[in-house]
């Protein structure tokens, strides 16, 4: 008998097989589809902040697809330019958050001492406050509307969570029979790099990155909707919510253009993880 | 009195079979054993008789408890009979008590639950005396050890009542000592009329235990009688082989039964009054040792007797508290290696085999020409090297980490409990490949074992650890 | 199984001594945040505040310069922050800039709100999210199983002022059953409160799915039956507290969701809590209490975590980070 079939049977988990399952493909193909109005939509749509009083909350037609606001501005425009601020600004978030959170992880998981009872400290600390508020106290410093502090916010608040799930998962793997035996094999950091960690770490990361851009995209919405973030007449999902908010009975398709983008992007962004490994 | 026929079992999964058993016969009183390798189908026939099989696979067949029928394709039908007079000694005790329960509270709950609460723990307690842990009911598990744990879940099995006991790898993991004190419990429960039947790949137990033994290979019973003829003289071959892995009948080249060759080199480790702690609990207290090249030495002791704290301490791999451990000139530069007791966790679990080992051939600028030849003398196809840890058996892992282990061309090699989870046969099959490898090289072994027969089979002397962790014995040439 | 180090005797002073270094720490992080935030403040402090004492229309020179000096805008931002420091110390939280009232006063108020909005969207919470779990966990990979996963996805994928907003709609404006916003009779918490339980449900549905299915499929989950005991007893007994050993500790993490989501929902619903204070505070630069609520919500956190380690040291007697020694 194989032992594929024991392990079966002794009711172990089998290791899902690392392929694309139905819905991660129809996350990937939404996104997909997102990003494409994120890229193409401003650079072939009208200019966002062209007012045109006369068109006050124009219903949907075939030349706007999604109406005119009630500054008669173009919605299909003004959301195209709102995805695409949410998306950079997750991304770049997120990959600041990955890299200084990973590069400190693995510092403090190898290294020990005082470097990482220093980081430890100091991550306690960020964990129990809340992101919103951290993001909430330093978008309170800027000019209004200041894309920077919103960047250096939520970039602040989640390279915690990189680091101590890192340290976490870069302690283990560093304390394996594994790596004990490569030390005894002398093959270097550089093998314990990319055959231990790297391959132990990358599920994680993508995991959490998934989550992160889902964090920072609603993270900047909430600030906009309760009007301490980005300020108008800046097109963002958030903003773009609220002010459609009091038109929801006449003009319905105001709010549920950025309401549906909202949640298609973070329905999809979440669809994306991979499947946590059990255990 | 009682009794249990077993008629046609047959355990299949998607249509393969895993188990086809004719006929089986309990008799109160005698004991009946299954033996076999892993994955024969012997812990499943088990299963199938208590009901507690994984969904998916399929039962037919039928057993009769006293007389009274009970169809096997049905699991639900012996529920009623659990604890009362059905009952399962599971694999892993260690495991099968509830970790935020005390352990009375769990021997405890076997009882039916009309019987006052009070009288219930009571009870309990004395079940627990009977299993020579008296007072220790108010305790949880965690600080229980894995034979006591198993003593607890045997009072906590039986307490029901139950006459048919049933027992999966009872022996699986415990030292001499703690399945010396469960053969004791098992005697006890045959005396008082009790049905055993026991499932192991421990043939030493199968022969203490006595009575009837059946060998059990690929889903069939091969041979089965009495223990003593089935065991002293084998008549199917499998059955032959089996009992010639026993390390006390090995009969290798390699084996040098008390002529060990004079040495005038220096020592290749020297530890002086090594001692170790963790927190309050002291591990090692002034060990003296040497190991010199080409030797061969084994630890041998009780589990808890520090016997991994001390071989990582020679290896330098965990700092000491007190004394000082040296290594010879010979050792520096990846040649002093290891193998550990669980192979797969030795090997980075993502990567295909092939890419770590070609790693360390890289690095210590070994003809990858070379390692395929390893891998042949050893009985591994080179195929092997695509898959990852996971995917291949512990036996072929574990000769996989031998022939990484001597891409260094090492100085001395320890093995710590490296056997200890195989098979008898793949057992015989590992050490001969690993022995076989080392003495063409005459490099040293350090093996840690807690199997006597093994340490006499390889090591030129063995050096027992005792409960402190100190050196009982030293130096006793076998 | 070899020796446990001794890491015995009563455990939690260690988690006691350890959750107040972290308090203080967070009381560090976020006084030093405010500092700065204090320090790179925008435009004229003091016109902003004196906008929101009399009215953007009322607002000249003169008054912003009358706020200033009152307020001691106008000294060296360290003497502010050691003075507020030193305050904090005496648990005198200052005055708020705008309505000149003290701190701690209105504090103790917006404290009440939180917490009673908090309890209740947590009890909510365990009721729908607990309750879904374990009937999902009954089959896994069934039907209802599936349902609740969708459930999950849905409610993980909807932030909470547009579940907020939705539910609005729904119950209040649609239906005319519950009043949107404010703080008038014991209804008005209710919106409030099922969107921070609905939105906290759907982690607490997946964790406890997972618990349970992973302790039903545990060793000794399987023995207990084989004891002989019923399915009943086996799921009070055994399958129940071990999941708690799981679930509890996912509280902790929650702690911050649900901190978050208050700031959030209290805004959206205008309830009188500690977020609804600090988004008004950032909003009109009211530093004191800015710098007080922002303390008082990331304590709350930390105050929530020591709760869940001490239920925990309770729920499960093995010590933590135990070492066995072969």
């Amino acid at each position: 008998m194989s032992t594929a079939v024991m392990s079966e049977l002794s009711g172990a988990t089998v290791e899902p097989a690392r392929s694309w399952t139905p819905s991660r493909v129809v996350a990937g193909a939404g996104l997909a589809v997102l990003v494409a109005f994120a890229v193409v939509g401003p650079l072939v749509l009208a200019d966002p902040h062209a007012q045109d009083l006369a068109r006050f909350l124009e219903p949907p037609s075939l030349a706007e697809p999604l109406g005119r606001d009630d500054y008669g501005r173009s919605v299909v425009s003004r959301l195209a330019h709102a995805t695409r601020l949410s998306l950079v600004l997750g991304a770049v978030c997120v990959l600041t958050a990955l890299v200084l959170g990973t590069a400190t992880g693995i510092l403090a998981g190898w290294v020990g001492g005082w470097v990482d009872a220093v980081l430890r400290g100091l991550s306690e600390a960020f964990v129990a406050i809340p992101a919103l508020l951290v993001v909430l106290l330093v978008s309170a410093m800027a000019p209004e509307g200041s894309l920077l502090t919103l960047y250096v916010g939520l970039a602040l608040v989640q390279w915690v969570e990189y680091f101590r799930v890192v340290r976490a998962r870069a302690a283990l793997v560093l304390g394996t029979p594994a790596v004990e035996a490569a030390g005894l094999l002398r093959l270097g950091r550089w093998h314990v790099l990319r055959r231990h960690l790297w391959p132990e770490l990358r599920p994680v990361l993508l995991t959490l990155a998934s989550l992160g851009m889902v964090t920072s995209i609603l993270a900047m919405s909430t600030l906009g909707f309760v009007k301490v973030g980005l300020q108008p007449p800046r097109a963002e999902l958030g903003l773009m919510t609220t002010e459609a908010f009091p038109f929801y009975d006449a003009a319905p398709w105001l709010a549920l253009a950025p309401v549906s983008v909202l949640f298609l992007l973070t329905a999809c962004l979440l669809g994306l993880r991979p499947k946590e490994v059990a255990r | 009195m009682t009794t249990l026929d077993i008629h046609h079992v047959r355990v299949t999964h998607r249509g393969t079979p895993l188990v086809e058993v004719s006929d089986l016969s309990l008799e109160a009183g005698r004991a009946f054993t299954i033996v076999g390798e892993s994955g024969s189908g012997k812990s499943l026939l088990a299963h199938a008789v208590m009901g507690t099989l994984a969904a998916g696979l399929a039962v037919e067949g039928a057993m009769s408890l006293d007389g009274r029928r009970i169809d096997l394709a049905d699991p639900g039908n012996r529920r009623a009979l659990w604890g009362r007079e059905l009952a399962l000694l599971p694999q892993e005790p260690a495991s099968a008590l509830d970790p935020t329960m005390r352990v009375g509270a769990q021997v405890a709950e076997g009882m039916l639950e009309q019987t006052p609460r009070r009288e219930r723990l009571a009870l309990a307690e004395a079940a627990l005396a009977g299993v020579g842990l008296a007072g220790r009911g108010r305790d949880y598990p965690h600080t229980l050890s894995g034979g006591m744990a198993q003593r607890v879940t045997y009072a906590a099995a039986t307490i029901g009542g139950a006459r048919v006991l049933l027992l999966d790898e009872p022996s699986k993991g415990l030292d001499r000592r703690a399945v010396d004190q469960l053969g004791d419990l098992l005697d006890r429960h045959l005396a008082d009329g009790g049905l055993l039947l026991t499932i192991t790949h421990d043939l030493r137990l199968a022969s203490r235990l006595g009575g009837t033994v059946a060998v059990m290979r690929e889903a069939a019973i091969i041979e089965s009688g009495p223990v003593d003829r089935v065991l002293g003289d084998p008549q199917a071959d499998y059955t032959r082989r089996l009992v010639g892995a026993d390390p006390a009948r090995w009969d290798r080249p390699w084996q040098r039964a008390g002529v060990v060759p004079e040495r005038s080199a220096p020592p290749l480790v020297v530890a002086t009054d090594v001692g170790k702690s963790y927190g309050d609990a002291v591990v090692l207290d002034a060990v003296s040792l040497e190991v010199g090249a080409g030797e061969r030495v084994a630890l041998v002791g009780p589990s808890g007797s520090g016997k991994t704290t001390l071989g990582n301490a020679l290896l330098r791999l965990v700092p000491v508290d007190r004394g000082t451990v040296t290594h010879a000139a010979e050792l520096s530069g990846g040649r002093v290696q290891k193998l550990y007791q669980d192979p797969a966790l030795s090997f980075p679990a993502h990567v295909p085999l092939g890419a770590g080992i070609g790693d360390v051939a890289r690095r210590h600028g070994v003809d990858p020409g070379r390692v395929d030849e390893l891998l042949v003398a050893m009985g591994l196809a080179p195929e092997l090297m695509q898959r990852r840890p996971g995917q291949v058996s512990g036996g072929e892992l574990q000769r996989i980490a031998v022939v990484r282990a001597m891409l260094p061309a090492p100085a001395l090699v320890f093995a710590d409990e490296a056997t200890s989870r195989l098979d008898l046969l793949t057992q015989e099959l590992t050490v001969d490949c690993l022995m076989t490898e080392l003495a063409a090289r005459d490099c040293a072994l350090l093996m840690i074992t807690h199997d006597e027969a093994l340490a006499e089979a390889v090591a030129d002397r063995r050096i027992a650890l005792g409960k402190a962790g100190s050196r009982e014995k030293t130096a006793v040439p076998s | 199984m070899g020796l446990v180090s001794a890491v015995s005797g009563n455990r939690l002073p260690g988690v006691l001594v350890r959750r107040a270094a972290q308090g203080v720490g967070v009381a560090l992080v976020v006084s030093a945040l405010c500092f700065v935030v204090v320090r790179a403040l925008p435009g004229d402090a003091a016109y902003r505040i004196a906008a929101g004492r009399y009215g953007y229309d009322l607002v000249d020179a003169a008054a912003a310069d009358a706020v200033r000096a009152e307020l001691g805008l106008d000294r060296p931002a360290w003497q502010q922050y050691a003075e507020w420091v030193l305050a904090l110390f005496r648990l005198d939280l200052g005055e708020s800039l705008v309505t000149s009232r003290p701190v701690v006063d209105e504090l103790g108020l917006y404290l009440v709100g939180t917490l009673q909005l908090s309890v209740l969207a947590l009890a909510l919470a365990a009721l729908i999210g607990g309750g879904l779990g374990v009937v999902a966990a009954r089959r896994p990979d069934g039907a209802v199983d599936r349902l609740v996963t969708g459930w999950i996805a849905a409610v993980r994928a909807l932030p909470p002022f547009l579940l907020g907003l939705l539910l609005v709609l729904l119950l209040s404006i649609q239906l005319g059953w519950l009043p949107a916003v404010g703080h008038e009779g014991a209804a008005s918490i209710v919106l409030p409160a099922l969107t921070l339980g609905i939105g906290l449900s759907g982690l607490f549905a997946r964790v406890t799915r997972d618990a349970v299915v992973e302790v039903r499929r545990s060793d000794y989950v399987r023995f207990a039956a084989t004891k002989g005991l019923s399915g009943r007893v086996v799921l009070l007994r055994h399958v129940l507290r071990n999941t708690g050993v799981v679930l509890v500790p996912y509280l902790g993490v929650q702690a911050v969701t649900l901190v978050e989501g208050v700031v959030v929902v209290e805004s959206l619903f205008a309830w009188p809590g500690l977020g609804h204070a600090l988004v008004h505070a950032v909003f009109w630069r009211d530093v004191p209490v800015l710098q007080a609520s922002a303390l008082v919500l990331a304590l709350l956190v930390v105050a929530l975590n020591t709760l869940v380690d001490v239920t925990v040291l309770w729920l499960d007697p093995r010590p933590r980070g135990r070492r066995a020694v072969a």
